[in-house]
C-alpha cells in the first residue's frame, strides 16, 4: 500500500557542501529519516514557489524549524536579535492558511509551531531570555541541543492540559529539548496546551477546530521520542480514507 | 493544478547559517527554479530506498546531477577517480526504474542520464579525460565548459534545442555503451551528449547541465508531457 505522502516545508539557502557554495534546497536529514521511520514518505516543499496547489497532493504537511518569523506579520517592530527569513515566511503563510483550509493533517516544529500563531492572528514574542531572564530555551550557537556538553541549554519538562490532543499523545508531562530564542505569545486560532513549567512558555498548540493540527516548540526530529510524527501519519492516512470514502 | 515534477536530491553533510556539517537532503536551487519557469511544481526527493510509492503522486521526474555511480552497476572495477554514492544509487535506481513501468516523463540530468543509461543495460567511461585526452566536458572545479553539440536530425531533443545548439558540460565520466537507448547528440569529440528512449512517452537524458541556465526548452517539454499524462 502507499504510504501517506508528507510535504516538509524545506530552506532555499546558500550553504556549503563539499566544495561547492551555492542555494540549495535543502532540509536537516533529521526530518526525512523521522517521517521514514512511522510510515510515510518525505518530499521537501521549497520555498521558492509561492503557490499552494502542492498541497492537493499530499496527505500530511510539516512545517520544520528555520528562521525567526518577520515580526510585521503581527504589526510588531523587529526586536535586534530577530533575523527574518521573508521568502520562506510568504510561502509557508500562504500553505498554511491553505492547509488549514483544506484540512490536512500538520505538524509544526519549532518555526513551524511559531508559524501557526502568526498565520492564524496571533504573535509572538521575539526574544525569550528577555521575557524569562534565562537562556534554557536555546543552546549555544551551533551547537546540538542533544549532544554531550550542552546539557545545562536546551533541556526541560512541558506539562500538558488534561484532555487535550497533546495529553492522549504525550500524558501529562514530558521532557524535551529545545533550540528557539522566540516563543508564542497569543497563539491565535490555535489553543495553548502545553508548557514549559518554569516559565509558562507555551510548547504546545493545537487547533479546536482541526483533525490534527500540532504544534510543539521542540525538536521531536531530533530525539527517539517520534510520538508527534506517528500521530501526524496516522491523521494522514485517516484523512486519506475519508477522502475516498 | 500545475504538474507535480519530483527531484532526486543529494544526502550530505551542509553548512548553513549557524549550522555546521548538518547531513541534510539538497539539491541546487536551480532544479526547482527550472521546474517552476517550466510551468510544474517541484518537490524534492530525498533518497529512499524501500518503496517507489512516491510516484503514485507525481507527474514527471527530473534525475539530478550528482556523484559517480558505483561501477559495479555496469561490471566494471571502481576507477581511481570514480568517487560514488552507493545508497543514492540504490534507491534512484529503484525510482527510475518504477518510474519507466509507469511511462512517467523523465528528465535525466548528467548523472541522471548516466543512471538512465546503466538501467538500460548501457555502461560508462569512469573518466574522460583518460579516454579523450581533454578536459573540455570539466574545464575546472566549478566552471562549465561551454561547447556545442550536434543533434540526429528529427530527434526530440533537436526539435527541442533548435537552433542554439549551446550546452554547458560539468562531468568526468561518459556514456560509453548507451544500452537500450538511441544516443540523439553528441559533442564534437563524438561523446554522446544526448540520449532518448525512443519506446516511451518522454524519457530524455542529457549530459550538461540545462538547470543552470533554466533552460525552458528542455523542462517546458517534461512539464508539458507529464501534463498530457494527467488522467
Amino acid at each position: 500500500m502507499r504510504r501517506p505522502l508528507i510535504g516538509l516545508t524545506a530552506y532555499a539557502e546558500q550553504v556549503q557542501y563539499g566544495r561547492n557554495d551555492l542555494v540549495a534546497g535543502m532540509l536537516p536529514m533529521t526530518y526525512v529519516k523521522a517521517v521514514h521511520a512511522v510510515g510515510g514518505r518525505a518530499v521537501l516543499i521549497t520555498p521558492d514557489d509561492p503557490g499552494t496547489d502542492v498541497i492537493e497532493s499530499l496527505d500530511g504537511i510539516v512545517f520544520c524549524g528555520g528562521g525567526d518569523i518577520d515580526p510585521v506579520n503581527w504589526g510588531a517592530p523587529p526586536h535586534p536579535a530577530t533575523e527574518v527569513d521573508k521568502v520562506r515566511d510568504t510561502s509557508e503563510l500562504m500553505l498554511m492558511r491553505a492547509a488549514l483550509e483544506a484540512g490536512l493533517p500538520m505538524l509544526g516544529v519549532c518555526r513551524g509551531m511559531q508559524l501557526m500563531a502568526v498565520a492564524t492572528g496571533g504573535s509572538l514574542h521575539q526574544h525569550l531570555p528577555d521575557l524569562v531572564n534565562h537562556e534554557r530555551h536555546r543552546a549555544a550557537t551551533g551547537t546540538d541541543p542533544l549532544a554531550a556538553g550542552a546539557s545545562d541549554y536546551g533541556r526541560h519538562d512541558v506539562v500538558v492540559e488534561d484532555g487535550s490532543l497533546a495529553y492522549r499523545l504525550f500524558g501529562r508531562s514530558l521532557t524535551v529539548n529545545s533550540f528557539h530564542h522566540q516563543a508564542v505569545a497569543d497563539p491565535g486560532e490555535f489553543l495553548p496546551v502545553g508548557w514549559c513549567p518554569d516559565d509558562r512558555v507555551v510548547e504546545i498548540v493545537e487547533h479546536p477546530g482541526q483533525a490534527f493540527a500540532l504544534g510543539v516548540q521542540w525538536h521531536p526530529e531530533r530525539t527517539s521520542d517520534l510520538r508527534s510524527f506517528a500521530a501526524l501519519v496516522e491523521a494522514a492516512v485517516r484523512g486519506r480514507a475519508v477522502a475516498a470514502a | 493544478m500545475r504538474p507535480i515534477i519530483g527531484i532526486t536530491s543529494y544526502v550530505l553533510p551542509a553548512t548553513w547559517g549557524v549550522w555546521a556539517d548538518l547531513p541534510s537532503a539538497l539539491v541546487p536551487h536551480d532544479y526547482a527554479e527550472a521546474v517552476r519557469l517550466g510551468g510544474g511544481r517541484a518537490v524534492l526527493l530525498p533518497p529512499d530506498d524501500l518503496d517507489a510509492d512516491v510516484l503514485e503522486r507525481l507527474d514527471g521526474l527530473v534525475l539530478a546531477g550528482g556523484p559517480d555511480l558505483e561501477p559495479s552497476l555496469y561490471g566494471q572495477e571502481t576507477g581511481r577517480y570514480t568517487v560514488t554514492h552507493p545508497e543514492r544509487d540504490t534507491a534512484e535506481l529503484l525510482l527510475l526504474r518504477a518510474a519507466l513501468d509507469r511511462d512517467m516523463p523523465v528528465l535525466a540530468v548528467c548523472r541522471g542520464m548516466q543512471l538512465l543509461t546503466v538501467a538500460a543495460g548501457g555502461a560508462l567511461h569512469q573518466h574522460l579525460p583518460d579516454v579523450l585526452g581533454h578536459e573540455k566536458h570539466r574545464p575546472g572545479p566549478g566552471v562549465y565548459g561551454s561547447q556545442s553539440a550536434g543533434f540526429a536530425p528529427g530527434s526530440r531533443i533537436a526539435t527541442l534545442m533548435g537552433d542554439d545548439t549551446t550546452i554547458n558540460c560539468f562531468h568526468h565520466q561518459g556514456v560509453a555503451d548507451p544500452g537500450s537507448l538511441t544516443v540523439t547528440g553528441w559533442a564534437e569529440d563524438g561523446l554522446p551528449e544526448a540520449v532518448e528512449d525512443t519506446r516511451r512517452r518522454f524519457v530524455l537524458g542529457v549530459q550538461w547541465h540545462p538547470e543552470v541556465s533554466r533552460d525552458r526548452r528542455l523542462f517546458g517539454a517534461l512539464v508539458a508531457a507529464a501534463t498530457e499524462g494527467d488522467p
